[in-house]
């Protein structure tokens, strides 16, 4: 991949609070069939 | 001469992949290095031969690589495969795609140590942000919507 000459290169430190990965969201809890009296 | 510049937001670059079967799932392999497999739903981390963890270092080229702008992989795409690829409408060029031979063009978060060039980026650690598939089907990126835990559109 031609990203440029490596003359115009700098460094970046990117430090994120958290990770840019996603995680698969929770299953959602089964909510309680009320039961008739 | 080089300057260094502390962030804490993601860059997001542009990429391509190949989506490729490995065993029992599909993968997103990198582009120009064949067989490197993108790993789902952790980090991918760069490693060099030569400088193992320490990618990407200066004065070489390793490191994860990725464009600043759409354009600008969409072009890579032209000349790998002929197909002219512009914002979901492509068109065919050239030879059209091998069949079977899937490939991703999207956004790529990246992070950790960063060497920024006028046209793009070598970065330490990558995940994929966005995926937009060329030459496959709906089953497909919804494998890899699943897989990736990204959004992901078909062609």
């Amino acid at each position: 991949m031609d990203i440029g000459a490596p003359e115009t290169e700098h460094e970046i430190e990117i430090a994120p609070l958290e990770e840019p990965v996603p995680v698969p969201a929770p299953a959602e809890q089964p909510v309680e069939e009320p039961v008739p009296a | 001469m080089s300057s260094s510049k502390y962030l804490i937001e993601p860059i997001v670059g542009w990429r391509l992949w190949h989506v490729r079967r490995h065993d029992d799932a599909y993968r997103l392999e990198s582009f120009t290095w064949h067989h490197v497999s993108w790993p789902a739903r952790t980090r991918f981390e760069a490693e060099c031969s030569t400088h193992g963890q320490a990618a990407p270092v200066q004065d070489h080229e390793c490191g994860i690589y990725a464009f600043r702008t759409r354009e600008l992989a969409e072009d890579l795409l032209r000349r790998y495969t002929g197909v002219r690829q512009h914002y979901g409408r492509p068109y065919q060029e050239l030879p059209p795609l091998r069949q079977g031979c899937p490939i991703a063009i999207g956004r790529v978060s990246l992070w950790g140590r960063i060497l920024a060039r006028e046209n793009g980026f070598r970065a330490q650690y990558a995940y994929p942000y966005e995926l937009f598939l060329i030459g496959g089907e709906d089953d497909l990126a919804h494998e890899l919507r699943r897989l990736y835990a990204v959004d992901v559109w078909p062609s």
